[in-house]
């Protein structure tokens, strides 16, 4: 669940919800914002421009001819003062003749143009020094005679205006969308929330949990895919159950025949005073003991397979009791064989199969009582690993040489001398167990490069899934 | 000693009887879980060896019908499965001990000889180990016969290792068990007192160490 998409897969479903409403919403936006400027700024515009040319009309009542055709247009000093009032700052104006000639005022104030009768016209102009403006321009009678009038407005002091009516509609329009925004996340989040707890449940299940799953838990959308999911966990589930049913009834076929069969040879071994005959049933009887061995290992191997455990089968293991079990079992053997066989244990636990831990031990240990001479010695250890655990068993044998350690884990693999009555399962077996256990599994050789150390590493916590 | 094997296997069956018979146990034999209720109904046994596996009412029907009667007689379950289930559901339903197909005879005779040493010593206050036998009462014991002169550490040593004889007993179990007289013994304590005992048993009995466990207490004999 946590790789990439491949290339030719759809998007995720969350990726496709939001390009789907983000785009359209981010669009939006835009129109949004142009909408409001414009809406804003076209009537404050008209009402700044009508009170430029409420002042040229002022201006304009004050353009008087006197004596000698001098045309003057002074304002008094209480409408200068007015005008600064209204419009922010005082007002720069020139006059202008019909025929475009500058009369009086501010020369930087450029003239109404050729064209255009009474009346008003606007324009923005840049005034040089004084920076970008606002230009009226008023044509009127004065006296019998035509002029031009211009008052400009600096463009400054418009914005200075404006700008904070602007920037507060704008500002509450990204605001808004930037809530929408936030909105449609957390929405496409929680509205896929029983998909991904639906997903989590699904990938936090190992391989053996074949119980079904809770379809009145999941969104009406996604159940038939439950449903159809739980018909499958069904059908794997009951095969499971057959080849834990099949190997168990196998078992009990195989075993009580061969149990029996030993017996009796044994007996009949005890009773056979000719010692032609005793060798006879001797050897039968050695012969039935190895095919009890391997119908064993055998038996092993299938519930050994992952398909046949269930996770109810992983329960804490406590690594020494199992050691000290294990040494109890083969004790005779090796005080028979001349084996020093002890433990060296530390308080340790390990979740797994309990009889699957048992029987790999109890192959190690068969394996080194083997494979180590009378007066060697057999240890078993085991301890605490990081957060997991370790099982080792070390004997002062002959060692197995290492180009051949890969090839001893094969199934019915013997190695090179191997005496008495092995099935060639053995590592095998453990080295399926280990596997089944999300373990690491090593063969090395022993202290002071003596002997063969088998060394099994629960590093991780139990295991979820298959490994 | 009398013992009742519930097996259905002839072969097995057989092997059992004249096994058991030969190490010395009087044996009786049923094919069925109903023949063994029958049978346990209205004759004393020391044991029953039960087979899981049995027609109809299986090993384990017959052990809890048994414990919910009430009857507490050693039970040594014999299974073809090595599943930790079957092993959990009869050690859970009180069988005292369990083996696995297959066997061999001798193992069989040595667990049945120590269940039925257990469950006596429970019920009566003397122990038997070859020749050396233990007063749980008066505290005393006797080798071949002749009392055993021991102090009362060696002796709380010796009750543990024979109380389960055959099994290996920690060694952490044996300091306990004499910590009692003085809080400030060290394992090397029991080493001292295990060598000691050692001494005094002879070749009758045999202590053994286990390397890095403890001891197991063995009739030498066996």
């Amino acid at each position: 669940m946590t790789q990439r998409p491949d290339a030719g897969r759809p998007p995720s479903v969350a990726r496709r919800l939001l390009t789907l409403l983000l785009v359209p919403l981010g669009g939006l936006l835009l129109i949004a914002l142009l909408f409001d400027y414009l809406v804003v700024v076209g009537p404050m515009r008209l009402a700044f421009d009508r009170s430029l040319a409420d002042a040229a009309m002022v201006i304009a009542a004050y353009v008087h001819e006197g004596p000698g055709g001098r045309v003057t247009a002074e304002l008094p000093r209480t409408v200068a003062t007015q005008l600064a009032l209204a419009q922010g700052s005082r007002p720069r104006y020139a006059l202008y003749a019909a025929d475009g000639q500058f009369v009086t005022g501010d020369p930087a104030v450029p003239g109404p143009p050729e064209t255009g009768g009474a009346g008003f016209s606007f324009a923005m102009l840049d005034l040089g020094a004084a920076g970008r403006a606002r230009v009226a321009w008023y044509r009127f009678q004065a006296e019998s005679r035509s002029f031009g009038l211009a008052v400009a407005e600096p463009l400054d002091d418009r914005e200075a205006a404006t700008r904070p009516l602007v920037t507060a509609t704008l500002t509450l329009d990204v605001l808004q969308m930037l809530a929408v925004i936030a909105f449609v996340l957390i929405g496409v989040r929680q509205g896929l929330r029983p998909l991904l707890a639906f997903r989590d449940e699904l990938a936090g299940r190992s391989a053996r949990e074949l119980e079904p799953l809770d379809a009145s838990r999941v969104p009406v959308e996604i159940e038939p895919l439950v449903t159809s999911l739980n018909a499958l966990l069904t059908r794997a589930r009951t095969s499971a159950e057959a080849q834990r049913k099949f190997v168990a009834d196998a078992a009990h076929q195989l075993r009580t025949p061969l149990a029996g069969m030993q017996a009796q040879l044994e007996l009949l071994e005890r009773d056979a005073a000719a010692l032609p005959v005793r060798a006879r049933v001797s050897a039968v009887r050695e012969g039935l003991k190895r095919l009890a061995h391997t119908a064993h290992q055998l038996l092993t191997l299938a519930r050994a397979e992952g398909s046949a455990t269930l996770e109810r089968d992983f329960v804490p293991v406590d690594l020494p009791r199992l050691i000290e079990q294990t040494v109890t079992l083969h004790l005779d053997r090796a005080l028979g064989k001349g084996i020093d066989l002890g433990a060296e244990t530390a308080a340790v636990n390990v979740r797994g199969v309990e009889w699957l831990l048992r029987e790999l031990v109890n192959n190690l240990v068969d394996n080194a009582l083997n494979y180590t001479p009378a007066g060697g010695a057999v240890t078993l250890r085991c301890g605490p690993l990081g957060a997991g655990a370790f099982l080792e068993v070390e004997d002062d044998g002959p060692g197995i040489a290492p180009e051949e350690r890969p090839r001893v884990l094969e199934r019915f693999h013997r190695a090179s001398g191997a005496p008495g009555t092995g099935s060639g399962l053995g590592l095998a077996i453990v080295s399926d167990i280990v596997t089944l256990h999300g373990a690491q599994f090593e063969l090395r050789s022993g202290h002071g490069g003596r002997g063969t150390r088998a060394r099994v590493e629960f590093r991780t916590p139990p295991p979820r899934g298959r490994p | 000693m009398r013992i009742l094997i519930v097996e259905d296997d002839e072969l097995v069956a057989d092997a059992l009887k004249r096994g058991l018979a030969e190490a010395g146990f009087a044996v009786d034999r049923v094919g069925s879980a109903e023949q063994a209720e029958a049978a346990l109904a209205t004759e004393e046994f020391d044991l029953a060896l039960v087979d899981i596996g049995l027609p109809k009412a299986d090993g384990l029907a017959l052990l809890r019908k048994l414990r919910r009667a009430g009857r507490d007689l050693p039970v040594l379950i014999l299974t073809a499965r090595d599943g930790l289930a079957d092993r959990v559901d009869a050690l859970d339903l009180g069988a005292d001990d369990y083996l696995t197909k297959p066997f061999e005879l001798p193992e069989v005779a040595a667990r049945c000889r120590a269940l039925i040493r257990r469950t006596r010593s429970a019920t009566s206050a003397r122990l038997t180990i070859g020749t050396l036998t233990l007063d749980l009462k008066s505290r005393t014991a006797e080798l071949n016969a002749q009392p055993l002169d021991v102090t009362r550490r060696e002796w709380s040593i010796l009750e543990c290792l024979a109380l389960d004889a055959g099994k290996v007993v920690r060694k952490e179990k044996l300091l306990r068990a004499i910590a009692a007289w003085d809080e400030e013994l060290t394992p090397n304590a029991v080493e001292v007192y295990v060598s000691r005992l050692r001494a005094k048993l002879g070749e009758a009995v045999a202590i053994r160490t286990v390397r890095g466990l403890g001891y197991r207490l063995d009739d030498s004999a066996a």
